[in-house]
Order: C-alpha cells, then structure tokens, then sequence
C-alpha cells in the first residue's frame, strides 16, 4: 500500500465518523451496568438498589461493574463476585434455592392451607346445620307463646 | 383404629403441626426484635484473603499485601471522618503497642472514602505506627464486603479471613481480640478453618 493511500486510511479511522460508534457501545455498556447494579443492594442505604443510591459505595460499586464488563465479565459472574463478598443480602431478590424457597413459596403455601381449611370448616358447619331438620326442633311451650302474643302486642303498639 | 377414631387423630396432627409452626415463626420474629437490623452477615470468615495493594498514605510508596505473607494481620479500615473510628483508636494503638513487637503480626490500616490531607491530618493527630494503604476506588472495601467504617478482619498466617468486627472495637470486642483470637493466633495454636 503507498504511503498516502496509508495515510487517508488512518485519518478515516481516525475521523469523527468513529464516534458514533463509541457512543452506542458507551450507551449499550450503561445500560448492561444500569441491569446489573439494579439487581444489587446497596449495602449503605440498604432499602435501594446501587443504580438508585447516591452512596460513595454504591458509585464505586457502579465503577467496579463497569471495569468487570469492559474486562470481559459476563453478568452471572460480576453478580457471583458480588455475593461471593456480601452473602445473599447483596441481592434485591433472593435466590431461589434451599431455604430461601420458604420466602417465595410461602405465602403461597400459607394462602392455600388457610383456604382449604377454610373451606373444610364452611362445609364443617353447613353441614351440621343441615342435619338439624324443623321437625327435630322442640314444640313451643305455654309460656313461651304466651311471651311472643305479649311482646308481639308490645311491637304493634 | 375406628374410621371417626382416625379423623380425630389426623385433625390433632393437623393442630399439632399449626402450634409448631405458628411457635417457629414467632421465635424467628423474637430473634428479629434484638441486634442491628442493618448489620449484613458476613460470608468471608474462613475464605482467603482478598489482595490489597495501593499507595501508603503517608509516603505514598506501594503496599502489597503480599509482602506480610505467613503473618497474622490485623486489617481496619478508616477515614478521618468516621466518628466510631476514633472510639477505638486508642485500643488500635494498645493492640499494635501488645503485639507490634512480634514479627509474626502486622497491622494494616485502609484508608476508605477520604481525602489524602485530611487523612494524613488524622494520622498526625492521632498517630498510627502502622502502615496505612489508600483505598482510592474502594475496591479492597468492595473486595472484603465492606458497607462503612471501621470494619476490622483478623487474617492468619494462612492468608485466611478469621475474624470480622463491624463497628468499633470497644468493650468486649476488644478484648476478644487482644486477650484472645490475637494471642492464639501468635502462638499457632488455633485450629486452622479449612
């Protein structure tokens, strides 16, 4: 290749036609940091995610997911190195294994034996209630008539 | 066994199983009501050691973690404007003055989140014999889970994580370390965490 042949080829890849590129890879890296750093807890303010936090730690948190992309890192992995370091706490969500499946499945299990002894007593007392026929009930007394004629008058008075 | 003797039983099982489990979750919401609902668990005791590496504060020379290999080190991380930090300042310098003799312990200070002056400053004031290395992006912190100052973690000779404190080393904890965990680590004789 002669030299200005050489030359125009690295003003080109030199030119400011490159730039857009590096802006949609900047634009694409920000959004990978803003999926990873939204599955994470900051450790400071522990109610939000590091995406969210103004902390010093959750920046330099956001700083570390981003040397780790630009390294290579797949997201599993800056994730495994997270937890490997806090424990499960560093999670906006548990994970779903061994004893955390209480926390997923439990109001579920909760939810479903309430109501299948909830329907299991309702059909308990509709039944018992059933059973009772008008015949079986015991014939009205004297006095007890008597008591319903007096107070009855008392109603239409 | 009758089939009416059966359907009692089983409704007693029932009953049973309700009672334990309704006594399990209040004794897990009994636990919940004491310690520091903030306070993260720790996953790193008995795992190796994080490398640190970074400049010195006071002469901004490199410090490796390496060159205290098969030593028990004592790492705290600080900042001049960590209140807590100064509570425990004078047990940090009665621990170094105790066991900063014994060529198999080193402390290691890690200066977190703060400015070289005012760093410098606190070390003036305060005065710490010991080297102190710059965290300048937080990643030694991040690498040993830290979530704020002071956090302490004892390492033994094996370059293994034994102990952590979150918060000062005051009152009891203190004298875990100074009276205890430090002087059996010196001496070799606690049992190596695989």
């Amino acid at each position: 290749m002669k030299l200005p042949a050489l030359v125009a080829l690295l003003l080109l890849l030199g030119s400011p036609a490159a730039a857009p590129t590096r802006q949609v890879d900047e634009a694409a890296l920000d959004g990978q940091i803003r999926e990873i750093a939204k599955t994470l807890r900051c450790a400071v303010c522990q109610t939000e995610n590091i995406w969210e936090s103004q902390s010093g730690l959750a920046a330099q948190m956001r700083e570390v997911i981003r040397e780790r992309l630009q390294r290579g890192d797949s997201p599993e992995q800056i994730k495994a190195y997270f937890l490997s370091r806090y424990g499960d706490y560093i999670l906006m969500e548990p994970r779903k294994h061994g004893l955390n499946w209480l926390i997923w499945a439990g109001p579920f299990v909760l939810l479903l034996i309430g109501g299948l002894l909830l329907v299991r007593t309702l059909s308990r007392w509709s039944a018992r209630t059933a059973a009772a026929p008008n015949e079986a009930l015991p014939p009205l007394t004297e006095s007890s008539r008597a008591r319903l004629d007096r107070e009855l008058r008392l109603l239409d008075k | 066994m009758s089939t009416e003797a059966q359907e009692r039983f089983r409704l007693r099982g029932w009953h049973l199983a309700l009672v334990l489990a309704l006594a399990a979750l209040f004794s897990l919401f009994y636990k919940g009501l004491w310690g520091d609902p903030s306070a993260i668990p720790t996953v790193l005791i008995g795992t190796p050691a994080p490398a640190i590496a970074g400049p010195d504060v006071a002469s901004s020379q490199p410090i490796s973690s390496s060159q205290f290999r098969g030593k028990v080190v004592l790492v705290n991380f600080w900042a001049s404007w960590c209140q807590e930090c100064r509570l425990e300042h004078e047990n940090l310098l009665a621990i170094h003055d105790r066991f900063g003799g014994d060529a198999g312990f080193v402390m290691l200070g890690v200066n977190y989140q703060d400015r070289l002056d005012d760093a410098r400053g606190y070390i003036e004031v305060y005065g710490a014999p010991w080297l102190n290395v710059r965290d300048l992006k937080g990643s030694i912190a991040i690498d040993y889970g830290v979530y704020g100052v002071p956090e302490t973690f004892v390492i033994d000779q094996q370059g293994v994580i034994r102990h952590k404190q979150i918060g000062p080393i005051i009152g009891p904890t203190y004298s875990y370390l100074n009276d205890r965990l430090l002087p059996t680590l010196l001496q070799g004789s606690a049992p190596t965490v695989s």
